[in-house]
């Protein structure tokens, strides 16, 4: 035994062959988009690894600066396209705390409601296609099980399954639709049993284990210093949640735990994003429970000349279409100054950043993407590891270039 | 509302600018954000100070603004830091004159700033001395601009400009008005005339 060991340990070092460079992307599958990858390696080890990124960049910042505050919406949807309801959320709690104004209760419930829906759907995409980038194809039908479900209710909601666009500058675009609620019930009633199936499949399985534990170790320190945020974050020990830390929609009023990982590997991720779920169906459990009664939209007279009015009023009453048109054309004259608001988003940390001097537009809106810091961190955890390792660290960071190029 | 205004120590700013009285404005609060700023040559050590003294060991952002053409200094680089002991953000603000900005790294402090980093340089065409590796990270290797320097159309110029088409309803902000230079090819009706029978 002891033997073959050591034969192995001559055989490896005798093998030292030339580098070779692998370019790995922009379409490899488990890239999940269109990331590029330069990787060395020594045979199946691979030394370096160079991420190149880019691909999907639609300079949605320059964007951001040239529209109306009310027109970059639907912009936001296409940062991270795995979950636009809470990129909507995001962008509507930031313009709100440049222009000084708040939401109402109901649509602060509403939007939490949106946010952890989305919440799901993204760590559903992230699950199955992590499980079958290493081979577990079973778990991926099984999510987009429930991700279905899930993208029903947001149909539902909004009438849109990924351009959703639905928040408003104080407010929601719609109040929830008739039978809704009993919908989602249902939805969050069966909703844990499905995780249980999903960690059945994987939590003790050898093959999915051997694969992920160990893998892909991100210290905490590494995490700190690279700016990573979310479940990645959590994951190697880092106790930040933007919802916990800084409550923003009410998330002060819904009792929910923050799962830490220890070792900060593939598994943990995993296993975060698992808890993470659960947590995110007893957030719309109490949701549910005490979704208050009155106006999605701010109805204050002082914020007026910002918020949009309802749509069906729009549809039927003359007042109200000489409000939205006059908000839609002469726009929000946004008082001057600089604020920077997050909101934790299933990636991370999902900031926006503005400058306003008055007038329509921000003359800088800074998006602060939490895939763009994480892929960073690539380069850092990858040497070492085999090729086939790659796509489990890849699957286990669970970015979306959407938002990394922006 | 007040649960979005107490994001900024400022105590903690305060503290900053104490140990900096030379180099640092005094902390300025806005909306509840705590923001320090600090004269480029010595941005490394204030914010290393900040990490390692009070705490703020997270990084969170570190990106560019402009303030136009005509300003000076015109180019803001701006750090965000978070205290996770106790919950806190801090802004740090360096502002930069002249044609070539430059300012030193921040990679000795936060190993993360290298891609943000090289965004600044791309879109803004700030230089950052002793960075190892600093390229093009969004836009193509050989784009011509910086493009998110206040004054390049957001449509594009030269090889780079948007077709005519896409530029329908563009906003021009240089007077704040919004120009539609949207001509329909056809006119809507002019050609139902047999389909529609």
């Amino acid at each position: 035994m002891s033997d073959a060991r050591t034969l192995d340990v001559e055989l490896h070092e005798d093998r030292h062959s030339e580098h070779m460079m692998l370019n790995m992307g922009p379409q490899h599958p488990s890239t999940h988009g269109v990331l590029r990858l330069i990787l060395e390696l020594d045979g199946e080890e691979c030394l370096k690894c160079e991420p190149v990124i880019g691909y999907l960049h639609r300079a949605k910042e320059k964007i951001g600066e040239n529209l109306s505050y009310h027109q970059f919406i639907p912009y936001t949807d296409r940062l991270d396209y795995l979950a636009p309801l809470a990129n909507n959320v995001a962008y509507a709690v930031a313009c709100e705390k440049l222009m000084g104004i708040a939401a109402p209760p109901r649509a602060e419930a509403i939007r939490v409601i949106c946010a952890e829906l989305a919440r799901i759907s993204a760590h559903l995409l992230g699950l199955g296609a992590y499980a079958m980038d290493l081979g577990a194809l079973t778990i991926f039908l099984w999510t987009f099980r429930e991700r279905e479900a899930v993208y029903t209710l947001i149909e539902r909601i909004c009438g849109a399954r990924f351009t959703t666009s639905h928040t408003r500058i104080g407010g929601l675009a719609t109040d929830l639709p008739e039978g809704f609620l009993s919908e989602l019930d249902a939805f969050v009633k069966e909703f844990p049993g499905r995780v249980d199936e999903y960690e059945g499949l994987l939590t003790r399985n050898k093959i999915w284990v051997k694969r992920t534990q160990g893998v892909g170790v991100i210290t905490r320190e590494q995490a700190l210093q690279f700016a990573l945020t979310g479940p990645n974050a959590r994951a190697s020990g880092v106790d930040y949640d933007v919802r916990k830390a800084h409550p923003y929609c009410g998330y002060e009023n819904y009792e929910f735990e923050v799962p830490i990982g220890s070792e900060g590997d593939c598994y943990d991720r995993y296993l975060v994003r698992i808890a993470e779920m659960r947590e995110s169906a007893k957030i719309l459990r109490q949701v549910l429970d005490t979704l208050p009664d009155g106006p999605v939209l701010n109805r204050d007279e002082a914020a007026l000349k910002t918020v949009m009015p309802e749509k069906e009023k729009v549809l039927t009453n003359m007042e109200s279409l000489i409000h939205q048109f006059m908000v839609a054309t002469e726009s929000i004259n946004a008082p001057p100054g600089e604020i920077y608001f997050s909101a934790e988003n299933p990636k991370g940390e999902l900031g926006f950043w503005m400058r306003s001097e008055g007038g329509l537009s921000p003359t800088r809106m800074r998006i602060r993407s939490p895939s763009f810091a994480a892929l960073q961190v690539m380069n850092e955890v990858v040497p070492g590891h085999l090729v086939a390792d790659i796509m489990a660290i890849l699957g286990s960071i669970d970015f979306v270039m959407g938002e990394c190029d922006r | 509302m007040s649960t979005l205004t107490d994001h900024g120590d400022p105590a903690a700013g305060a503290a900053l600018h104490a140990a900096f009285p030379e180099v640092t404005t005094e902390a300025c609060e806005y909306r509840g954000d705590v923001t320090l700023n600090v004269q480029p040559a010595h941005e490394l050590e204030v914010i290393r100070h900040a990490r390692d003294e009070l705490g703020y060991s997270l990084l969170i952002d570190r990106f560019g603004a402009d303030r136009g053409e005509d300003a000076d200094p015109r180019f803001d680089v701006i750090t965000l830091v978070y205290n996770l002991e106790t919950d806190k953000r801090l802004t740090i603000c360096t502002t930069l004159g002249g044609a070539e900005p430059e300012t030193p790294t921040l990679i000795p402090v936060f190993r993360g700033a290298d891609w943000f980093e090289r965004e600044i340089w791309d879109m803004y065409g700030v230089r950052f001395s002793g960075h190892p590796d600093l390229r093009r990270i969004l836009m193509p290797d050989n784009f011509p601009a910086h493009p998110l320097r206040r004054e390049y159309p957001v449509e594009g110029e030269g090889d780079y400009a948007a077709p005519k088409r896409a530029l329908g309803g563009a906003v021009d902000t240089a007077d704040g008005s919004v120009s539609v230079n949207y001509t329909p090819t056809e006119e809507p009706g002019s050609t139902g005339g047999e389909g529609s029978e």
